[in-house]
């Protein structure tokens, strides 16, 4: 049985076993892209690398035999340099969306095609979730909202762009109007109570992100009914107040404490909600000369003064955002805010470190190539985008269907589960470190299960064995040789025809997106 | 389309077999009938064997050698070597599309008649730029010439069909005493005309009724001197003929030899006269070639070498082996059977000091007690022949010249080893290596000297040919047991080493060619005289492929230690034209280019090392001021990105982006940060990269990088010093044009107009920048800036 050392940490493994192996058994993370377990080890993607004294070059954890007496490091600064360098190289040949366009340019990074998708499949329960993860009130801002989010869809460069906040409307006025709108779970309460000043969108949407993970929120408002700016300066025509009404409930019901007719001023004062509450959330609106040195907060360029990732003020405790701090008015912004802000208060009053939301990692295509959109289209539905007839300009069950298989889902179906998203996160690679000329995009979407991309491909191999363990007649092969490499159905046949019966199996255990399930 | 015989698949399976190790073998033989590899042979394929449709596919593009797409009836291979590429292949290349009209993006002429390739390296690189059509080689390519080139290939394609196949035979007792006439048939002789030369041989004996054996042998080496014919006269000194065309035949057979019968000699004397009135040239035109050994480049070019590997070089018949055992061939592998054990043989190697002749220079010895030590009844021996680097040619050299003396060095490592199956595994570019490796192993099985028990013993040994199917990698030592039994040639992580785990999971020894043809020296002259060669960590001799900017290129063997400048300026004959000499790149894609500054490095393993480069497989290509040496890099990482078997991220992606940043650079559109960025990747792809060929690929950047800083600068600026790279040069013309017409004439583009006594001018928006228009200039009046 070997005896060797990771990081100092002594271990011994029985013979045979890999470098990897000893490093699970202590508990030491090591990242693989290309390994699985029960696959031969494909030594191809080289994130697993590690340094063993003695050794000149750094090796696969995944496949060296882990020998007595080895001394090994897998967090030293060479070793972290060659994992991003590895990971950074892989990004540089990797082409895709993690995120589609319209939830990169969404304020509140909504998860458009997800919600997409669900319509289109008729799961209006699971829709109204995917929704509300990021948007607190999305029945209003499905009225209100300039949907910066259309501007980049990909669908605009073929015929319009998909009606995505008309969409977003439709799932959430179905929810508002069914029996049991949605409410999301509630955490344990954790002991602690925020206040929010401002009951407006920011603030609302503070408090829902809040609420849900067992923190208790009191929301002050100067005026006597919550909805700020939504209430006292958007035009009722435009956003019908039963609608506002409904969804600012929904917040209520979740555990929100209203106080209306409370102006932070000479009666209440920033002071006495620091002393009384564990946080506090200034989101009063569009800042009134005096407001802020009455608040004692400093200010910016447009606004009170935060720090831009965490939303804190110069006073501790004390967090802002929406039209106090931007100046404008942009409903989905302020929503966005409360929801970010939300993260950061609640590391705070847990006494934990605060860095705020972490930074959804991304790679992008890019601009398109000529021919490209016509991939993309490959799966799309063909119609125009579709105007809403009905007297309330809301789309009706079957023109939501059918606006809804207009979108061209540029995401990523793994953007949880990519280990090339995982781990360079992690390793804090950058997408553009290496630039080369690009691949054109493929999308492979015959197969009734799965969607192959090769662009994401990182030439593990794992589905090549896979395929071939499951007894598949034709399967899947290495075709081509270096850079030129792509995984591929033998003789040019399709996929359906490659992976009869393996085509999930090889889904799930592709490391990237190349290989995805269809839903 | 056609309906194709795919019975002809099925006669391929029943001739080799249909378990999975023959899918290599098997696609070739497909494609030698169809000319590619057509989806429903393959198809067929899988029905009649093992082989899965993913290996097939998975195999059939890994290797350069097959196709997919019909190709024309005959190809032409233009060599990109190293030796090529800087005189110039790639206008050769483009030269060829561009008189066969065949449009960007495709590779056949419309007419289905030739099809252009680019090929990794022929080894022809004495003969650079050199091309290959068929069976024919072509060399000094130049833009201008393919057209006469094509016309006399199909000239010869003609002339071939309507000639019958004719053959003598001369045995070499047939005129013992009479002395003896011997040429050079290695590929570069046969390439410069040999082949012709051999036949005008036969038809002047025949017509004057001489009776001399006409005998073949290896390669010289004196490749820049070839054809080279050698006349030994009993008793005599030799006579050496150098550039011999058939032409001088008749007359060098007259000068030394007399005709039987006195009609016979007059009806000679007469003809002779009235060739000489016809051709209008004196017997001048014959001594005019002849050479002294004792004398001038000859002595040179030769009294600094040690042949070991190479001994008996251009006098013995490469496949005769009764002459090769009268010089004391298999008098080793008799030793080594019949009075050492195991243990002493290796202790012999050991004494010698050998190390692998492949590159790395690993002490011999070690491998074989490596492989002894392992209990396994079962175990291979492996020779690695799949020489691949650019500019290399030893391998090939050895293989055509000594296949008795390579297979002999097996046989000793095999008894040593304790293996009694083994293979050669033979590139496929080099199709006469295969030939005479063949014919070899088949004289040596009839004799015994291979096959079962070897001289009456215990010991057998069976040895067999793989053909290699184009893909550099294969020269690793994993991924060329991968493509033995069948794969893709995909190196793995070692360890295991092939002496614990290889072929088949056997132990195997696997040496380089070189290697081996060394054994059986060592062993009849002891290991103690092969030590006295060399330097303190490098003993004996190595073979280096000596080409490129060199007035004497070709294939030498010098003692180690031997200093670059040794080799260049006296065995090489230095640069030629005038030109002043700046580096030597040594090693190939693992290696680098080293100053002329630092030509005294002596060459062995270490030293090599140290100044950056590497000993490589021995591949030594001279360049000089002309040569770009970010043009170099990039040439060369070209080469082993293209040659990467995609496996690892470091060296598929990784040295993909050091090849972006250089081909930027070459283009004109460099940064400011980009050498500080090749040295970044450079540095990790050499620690992290799987395999050797990963982990050497950055070589050349990084040592072109060290000694000539100054032209990446330059590059930067958009400026190529030595005006190679076309972005960034134009052609114009000064006022020293006498309007001579000549490069209006010749330019492929029409980008001058013909002006005859007036200046001309080249139009830089046509000009290819081919470089036509200044190599026929009489007046010198191009220039490149």
């Amino acid at each position: 049985m070997p005896r060797l050392t990771i990081d100092n940490r002594e271990v011994e493994v029985p013979a045979g076993s890999t470098i990897l192996d000893a490093a699970n058994k202590l508990g030491i993370e090591i990242p693989t892209l290309c390994f699985l377990e029960g696959c031969e080890p494909s030594t191809s993607c080289m994130v697993c690398v590690v340094k063993v004294a003695g050794m000149p070059s750094l090796v696969p954890a995944c496949a060296t035999i882990a020998r007595d007496g080895m001394q090994i490091e897998s967090e030293c600064d060479v070793v972290r340099e060659a994992r991003r360098a590895a990971l950074e190289l892989l990004l540089s040949d990797h082409l895709g969306d993690c995120m589609g366009p319209c939830q990169v340019t969404c304020p509140a990074g909504m998860n458009i095609p997800l919600m997409i998708r669900q319509i289109a499949a008729g799961d209006l329960a699971d829709a109204i979730v995917t929704v509300k993860r990021d948007i607190a009130l999305p029945a209003v801002l499905g009225r209100i909202c300039p949907a910066p989010c259309e501007k980049p869809c990909r669908r605009a460069a073929f015929d319009r762009a998909v009606s995505i906040c008309l969409l977003k409307r439709y799932v959430a006025d179905a929810d508002l109007g069914s029996e049991n709108p949605y409410l999301p779970q509630r955490k344990t309460t954790q002991g602690k109570r925020v206040a929010v000043v401002g009951a407006g969108p920011a603030g609302l949407a503070a408090a829902y992100y809040l609420l849900q993970e067992g923190i208790d929120c009191t929301i002050f408002d100067d005026h006597d009914q919550p909805g700020g700016s939504l209430r006292y300066a958007v035009a009722a025509e435009k956003l019908p107040r039963d609608v506002l009404d409904k969804e600012i409930a929904l917040v209520l019901r979740l555990g929100a404490e209203f106080k209306g007719g409370s102006r932070i001023g000479a009666l209440l004062s920033i002071e006495d909600l620091r002393r009384d509450f564990d946080a506090v959330f200034v989101a009063v609106g569009k800042l009134a000369d005096g407001d802020a040195e009455a608040m004692g907060l400093d200010i910016g360029k447009s606004g009170l003064a935060i720090d831009a990732a965490t939303y804190q003020t110069n006073l501790p405790g004390v967090f802002a955002g929406g039209d106090v701090v931007r100046g404008r008015r942009l409903a989905v912004r302020s929503v966005a805010d409360g929801k970010e802000a939300a993260v950061s208060i609640v590391q705070y009053v847990l006494g934990r470190p605060v860095t705020g939301p972490a930074k959804a990692f991304n790679t992008r295509i890019g601009r398109l190539k000529d021919g490209e959109i016509e991939t993309f289209l490959a799966g799309a539905g063909d119609g125009p985008r579709i105007t809403p007839d009905a007297a309330d300009g809301g789309f009706s069950e079957d023109q939501a269907r059918r606006e809804a298989a207009r979108c061209l889902h540029c995401d990523c179906r793994k953007p949880q589960s990519c280990k090339l998203r995982l781990h360079a996160a992690q390793y804090d690679a950058k997408t553009s470190r290496y630039q080369g000329p690009r691949r054109l995009f493929t999308q492979n979407t015959q197969h009734p299960h799965v969607i192959y991309e090769s662009g994401k491909c990182i030439d593990c191999g794992i589905c090549i064995q896979i395929a071939a363990a499951a007894g598949e007649e034709l399967g899947l092969a290495f075709v081509g040789r270096g850079f030129d490499v792509r995984v591929a159905v033998p003789f040019g046949r399709s996929t359906a025809e490659g992976l009869k019966i393996a085509a999930k199996k090889c889904a799930e255990a592709c490391p990237t997106g190349a290989l995805a399930l269809k839903d | 389309m056609s309906e194709l015989d795919l019975t002809l698949v099925d006669s391929a399976v029943e001739r080799i077999g249909t378990s999975r190790e023959k899918v290599l073998e098997l696609l070739q033989a497909i494609q030698g009938k169809f000319g590619y590899l057509p989806t429903e042979a393959l198809e067929r394929l899988c029905e009649l064997t093992e082989i899965t449709p993913a290996s097939i596919a998975g195999v059939s593009t890994f290797y350069n050698q097959f196709r997919h797409r019909p190709a024309g009836k005959y190809t032409i291979n233009v060599c990109i070597g190293t030796a090529c590429h800087v005189k110039g292949a790639e206008q050769v290349y483009d030269a060829f599309l561009r008189h066969l009209e065949i449009p960007q993006g495709q590779d056949t002429d419309s007419q289905r008649l030739f099809t252009v390739d680019r090929i990794a390296c022929l080894g022809c690189c004495t003969l650079a730029p050199a091309v290959q059509i068929g069976r024919v080689t072509y060399g000094h390519v130049t833009g201008d010439s393919v057209a006469r080139i094509i016309d006399d290939f199909l000239n010869q394609e003609k002339a071939r069909a309507a000639r019958p196949v004719r053959k003598r035979t001369l045995l070499g007792d047939e005129a013992a005493g009479r002395g003896e006439i011997r040429i050079g048939l290695g590929s570069c002789c046969v390439a410069r005309g040999s082949g012709k030369l051999k036949e005008a041989l036969d038809a002047a004996l025949s017509t004057t009724g001489i009776e001399v054996p006409v005998k073949r042998v290896g390669c010289v080496g004196m490749c820049y001197q070839t054809p080279l014919l050698e006349v030994v006269l009993p008793g005599r000194e030799s006579f050496l003929y150098a550039q011999v065309e058939p032409g001088d035949a008749k007359a060098i057979v007259l000068r030394h030899f007399k005709p039987p019968r006195l009609t016979k000699r007059i009806s000679n004397v007469v003809s002779t006269a009235l060739d000489n009135i016809v051709a209008n040239k004196g017997t001048e035109t014959v001594t005019r070639h002849s050479i002294n050994v004792r004398e001038g480049h000859v002595a040179d070019f030769l009294g600094k070498q040690a042949h070991i590997a190479t001994e008996h070089c251009g006098v013995i018949d490469p496949v005769d082996l009764d002459e090769y055992l009268g010089k004391g061939g298999f008098e080793a592998l008799r030793k080594c059977v019949s009075e050492l054990d195991a243990e002493q043989i290796i202790s012999e190697i050991e004494t010698s000091g050998l190390r692998g002749r492949g590159g790395a220079g690993f002490p011999t010895h070690l491998k074989w007690s490596a492989v002894r030590s392992q209990e396994s009844p079962d175990k291979y021996i492996v020779c690695n022949g799949d020489e691949g680097d650019p500019g290399a040619f030893m391998d090939r050299m050895l293989m055509e010249s000594y296949p008795f003396r390579i297979l002999e060095g097996m046989a000793i490592a095999a008894r040593a080893v304790g293996a009694e199956t083994g293979y050669l595994y033979i590139r496929a570019e080099y199709p006469l290596a295969v030939e005479r490796v063949n014919k070899a192993i088949e004289i040596c099985n009839e004799r015994n000297l291979l096959g079962e028990h070897i001289f009456g013993s215990d010991f057998s040994l069976s040895l067999k040919i793989v053909p290699g199917a184009g893909a550099f990698v294969c020269g690793e030592e994993t991924a060329l047991m991968a493509s033995i039994e069948g794969r893709r040639g995909m190196p793995r992580l070692r360890p295991p080493y092939p002496a614990e785990s290889g072929l088949w999971d056997k132990p195997t020894l696997i040496n380089n060619v070189e290697t081996y043809a060394v054994v059986p020296w060592i062993i009849r002259n002891g290991a103690a005289q092969f030590a006295n060669l060399g330097t303190g960590n490098s003993k004996g001799t190595k073979v280096f492929a000596l080409a490129g900017k060199v007035a004497c290129g070709g294939l030498i063997e010098v003692p180690m230690g031997i200093s670059i400048r040794e080799i260049v300026q006296d065995i090489g004959g230095g640069v030629g034209g005038g030109l002043r000499f700046k580096a030597v790149q040594v090693g190939g894609p693992s290696g680098g280019c080293v100053p002329a500054e630092l030509a005294d490095t002596p060459v062995d393993y270490e030293t090599l090392k140290d100044v950056g480069a590497m000993m490589g497989s021995g591949g030594l290509v001279v360049l000089d001021e002309t040569d770009c040496m970010v043009d170099i890099a990039r040439y060369f990482l070209e080469f082993t990105q293209n040659q990467s078997c995609g496996r690892c991220t470091f060296c598929r992606v990784g040295t993909r982006r050091m090849l972006d940043i250089l081909e930027r650079l070459c283009a004109g559109e460099g940064k400011k940060t980009d050498i500080d960025e090749l040295e970044h990747l450079a540095r990790i792809i050499k620690a992290s990269s799987l395999c050797g060929l990963g982990k050497t690929a950055p070589n050349p950047v990084l040592s072109t990088i060290k000694y000539f800083r100054s032209e990446y600068e330059a590059h930067i600026e958009k400026r190529c010093p030595t005006g190679k790279c076309r972005a960034l040069i134009t052609y114009s013309v000064t006022d020293d044009c006498i309007g001579c017409t000549l490069c209006a004439q010749h330019c492929p583009v029409n980008a001058i107009e013909f002006r005859p006594y007036e200046k001309h001018q080249i139009d830089t928006e046509k000009c290819i920048r081919c470089g036509t228009c200044r190599n026929i200039c009489p007046a010198d009046s191009v220039k490149v800036e």
